[in-house]
């Protein structure tokens, strides 16, 4: 008997698959299978098999932050745009559970009707889903107050390469009982486990905000307002220090109560003031600049970290090289480049990698230019957990730091 | 040969290895004398107690690797300390094993107020913090109960928690960057002081690890800007229940406090009598701090009382001064120590319910206390469903203990049936290592193993603490089936 045709053996691939899980889960094209999982039991059948058979899994969610290293190779992929209930709101205890499949948008909608949400404010919230956006580890202005995905995130279910169900966590905010495994898998990029369910801690949708935008001719002023502002006791919900071919423009969003809005405003208009600045009122969709840094086409994205006193000068290096970017008040940046500027990307991050920060190359990197730059002194035990996670290196392999 | 050097060499700690281990510390920094190492056999656990093989004092980081490595060489577990005040057995020492005192790496290393960050040795005090950065508006946010002499890297290990923490989080929020030896005894950095670090969060899964997965030598953290206005409220309640509904009431009006503390009848006598706080006498007191700019905490203040009011308050006041506030909380912190005057003997619980649970869980323990003819005095972080309940008991009286320890575990087992959790802030160490396994299935414990072999494969970093059972890196997991005494916390499997 002949030996069966790359055609059969996908189709017996196909076939197992199928039989696993039921054939409504499983559909395949261009030589991939495609596993569209409505509950962890389905991710959980998938991986059992992916595993037995040493299978490589890509896992994917809106797509939205696809990266041109994850191997578009991968035999079969996990989908989780299907897995999308919200599975539980306990308003009253601030709390709720999501299959991770649903998309920010949808999450927060169902939220609002309580006054609620995830006091977070990812990348195109429209298309992206809860799982990627904690796989990225993803955050926007909100982090200044409200804190990241690890302040929020309060309980996980996760698929093990092995098909194993583990929960991390649990529905209350205050649990030191183990290790608090959803840390871990919160930008990890799914190399070490597929996360199916999300419980999140909520907070009261604010009310009242008022945004101001201060522009500046040279960074160093709104670079020291930002410092002052930070130093101050304004309710500050969001800060973020970007740039423009007009120069440079620090966005200032107050959040407090009626009553008390208008006196931190002129608290703010005197501290601009005192710099020689001036403070007008925000225009619409400056909270969504990030995602227009993030998504100029043919440009290099990068991601950089620093202190808040960095700031200033991190951007100014980015105006230099014909850049745009946006730096919240945490100290994080997303930016463009244009191409080839590999010799600036590499200054820039000598530049911050000195400072004890970080730059990473987040789309369309420059050729030549890593995309993670100096390796953490960690990345051996970042190995050794990979290999305790995934010894068969399976899941999303070679898209992590180090060729994890 | 003493005694004390006949149980080192039982343990595998030769006269040779101790000379090696006395090298590394130089002198004053080591030691073995049987009647000094008894302080450190147990920490606020003490219940359960092991005399150390030797105790070491390093003064630097350096110090601290040449004897992880000499332990990791030899296979000799170690324990960190910090000030002992945990309440789990988290700083019990294995028997045989080494004991790491951090009583001397007590320096404050950089204070940057401009990116409201510092850097400290784990043997700092919590409170030695914000004494620091006070006077530039700054302070440090978790405030475990113990917090002028507990330790930072005691509070990294567990996860402290605190009153505030409501508001603005616990230690792992408050944990930018971390040095740690490894069980290894590599030398490693986790996060780092600019946010998200490339790779994964080690620092995340390290805080709270309990000591099991290494040992930090520097830590750097967050701090914060001191709110302008701080109002601390005191409501008195005719039930708990009614306490407890203000607590909802207050939460729903989307108002977030600094802090939110119940405490119970014989908890308000216990504080009145030992800090003379000058609470109301009455079934339920509720405590509830407003912090934030002046025209906010006004407004807010007014809003609160009116909830206090409407569920019932006959008596609600605002501590006047900064003094009458710390004399506020002196009383609540000193909750745990004041049982001390209730009942010879007493247990310390940490459950955790979904905020809504409280009016039932308290309900139930009273139903469960009433049939062990036992007092549950209870006291609680109410805002985010924390219990303390605290099991009176006289150890003289036969078999009281183990009623007493059996009332408490049933306890948990209810928060854990209402969707809560074991333990919120102090920790399973050695206390609640069975009670895991009423929280989790053995499929996610097994998935904590595998962080922990990754980092300890030789299960050297106070082993046989936080899990059911130790468990060798590699070994396969069977199906485990607790003994019935297991599950009602009556015995232990060692």
């Amino acid at each position: 008997m002949d030996a069966p045709t790359h055609l059969e053996q996908a189709n017996l691939l196909r076939k197992r698959f199928c039989d696993a899980l039921g054939a409504e889960y499983v559909s395949d094209s261009l030589g991939s299978i495609s596993i569209l999982p409505v509950e962890t039991e389905h991710v959980a059948g998938a991986m059992r098999l992916a595993h037995a058979e040493g299978l490589e899994v890509a896992i994917t969610g809106g797509s939205t932050k696809r990266v041109a290293w994850l191997r578009d190779t991968a035999p079969v992929w996990i989908r989780t745009t299907s897995l999308t209930e919200v599975r539980e709101h306990t308003w009253q205890d601030l709390t709720c559970t999501v299959q991770a499949g649903c998309r920010w948008q949808a999450l927060q909608s169902a939220l609002g009707r309580h006054g609620q949400f995830v006091a977070l404010d990812p990348l195109y919230p429209d298309r992206a889903t809860v799982g990627g956006i904690i796989a990225t580890n993803d955050s926007g202005s909100l982090r200044l107050k409200y804190g990241s995905l690890r302040d929020l995130v309060i309980g996980m279910t996760i698929v093990l390469a092995d098909g194993t169900i583990a929960k991390s966590g649990g529905k209350v905010v205050k649990n030191v009982a183990g290790y608090d495994l959803h840390k871990l898998m919160i930008g990890a990029e799914g190399t070490l486990g597929v996360i199916t369910e999300v419980t999140f801690r909520l907070h009261a949708i604010p009310r009242h905000t008022r945004s101001f935008t201060v522009d500046c001719r040279t960074p160093q002023p709104v670079g020291e307002l930002l410092l002052a502002i930070l130093n101050s006791h304004l309710n500050t919900q969001a800060m973020q220090l970007r740039n423009s071919k007009e120069g440079f423009h620090l966005d200032v969003q107050l959040a407090a109560l009626p009553e008390v809005i208008s006196q931190q405003t002129d608290a703010l208009r005197s501290m601009v003031r005192h710099l020689q600045l001036d403070a007008s009122d925000s225009v619409s969709d400056v909270w969504k600049m990030r995602e227009w840094a993030f998504s100029q086409p043919g440009m290099c994205t990068i991601k950089a970290t620093m202190l808040p006193s960095q700031i200033p000068a991190t951007l100014a290096a980015i105006h230099a090289l014909g850049g745009a970017g946006v730096i919240q008040a945490t100290g994080i940046m997303i930016a463009h480049l244009p191409p080839p500027g590999v010799e600036g990307i590499l200054q820039l991050r000598a530049q911050v990698e000195t400072a004890g920060g970080s730059l990473t190359i987040v789309r369309d990197g420059a050729k030549g230019v890593d995309r993670w730059g100096k390796l953490p002194d960690s990345i051996d035990l970042m190995r050794r957990i990979k290999h305790q996670f995934d010894p068969g290196n399976i899941l999303n392999p070679g898209c992590f730091v180090g060729g994890i | 040969m003493t005694s004390a050097a006949a149980t080192r060499e039982q343990a595998g700690l030769s006269e040779e290895l101790l000379a090696q281990f006395a090298r590394t510390v130089g002198d004053g920094g080591i030691i073995v004398e049987r009647s000094q190492l008894q302080t450190y056999e147990c920490d606020g656990l003490t219940a359960v107690r092991n005399v150390p093989a030797a105790v070491l004092l390093p003064r630097t980081r350096d110090e601290v690797q040449s004897i992880i490595l000499l332990c990791a060489q030899h296979k000799i577990p170690f324990v960190a300390r910090g000030a002992g005040t945990g309440l789990s057995g988290g700083a019990l020492p294995a028997a045989g094993g080494i004991v790491l005192s951090f009583a001397r790496m007590n320096r404050i290393l950089a204070v940057d107020t401009v990116n409201q960050r510092v850097t400290v040795e784990p043997g700092v005090i919590n409170t030695h913090i914000t004494q620091r950065v006070a006077a530039a508006g700054y302070f440090y946010a978790p405030d475990p109960s113990s917090q002028t002499v507990c330790t930072i890297g005691g509070n990294v290990a567990e996860n402290a928690g605190g009153a505030h923490c409501l508001k603005y989080g616990f230690t792992t929020t408050h944990v930018l960057g971390l040095e740690v030896i490894l069980p290894t005894g590599e030398l490693v950095h986790f996060g780092s002081s600019p946010p998200d670090a490339p790779g994964y969060d080690l620092a995340g899964v390290f805080v709270g690890s309990e000591g099991t997965l290494g040992v930090a030598t520097a830590i750097t953290l967050r701090i914060v800007k001191r709110p302008e206005e701080v109002q601390v409220l005191l409501a008195a309640f005719n039930t708990i229940a009614a306490a407890g509904q203000t607590v909802s009431d207050i939460i729903a009006a989307s108002i977030l406090p600094a802090a939110m503390e119940i405490m119970d009848r014989l908890s308000i006598e216990a504080a009145e009598v030992s800090v003379h706080p000058g609470y109301p006498a009455c079934e339920a007191l509720l405590l509830v701090e407003l912090d934030g700019s002046h025209a906010e905490v006004e407004l807010q203040i007014k809003q609160v009382q009116q909830l206090c009011r409407a569920n019932g308050a006959w008596e609600d006041r605002l501590a006047q001064s900064v003094g009458e506030r710390m004399l506020v909380w002196k009383g609540r912190k000193a909750a745990f120590a004041a049982a001390g005057r209730l009942a010879p003997n007493y247990i310390v619980q940490d459950g955790v319910i979904p905020r809504t649970k409280l009016p039932v869980i308290l309900e139930e323990i009273a139903v469960m206390a009433a049939e062990t003819g036992l007092r549950v005095t209870n006291v609680f972080h109410a805002g985010d469903g924390n219990l303390h309940p605290i099991v009176l008991y006289d150890a003289s009286i036969p078999a009281q203990e183990a009623l007493a320890v059996d009332l408490s575990i049933r306890i948990l087992h209810r928060c854990v049936d209402h969707g809560g959790s074991i333990t919120g802030e102090h920790g399973v160490g050695r206390e609640k290592q069975q009670a895991m396994g009423y929280m989790y299935s053995e499929p996610d414990m097994d998935t904590m193993q595998l962080v922990r072999c990754a980092f300890d494969p030789d299960n050297l970093a106070n082993p046989d603490k936080l899990f059911p059972r130790p468990r060798l890196c590699g070994e396969k997991s069977g199906p485990y089936t607790p003994h019935p005494l297991e599950v009602s916390g009556v015995a232990e499997f060692f």
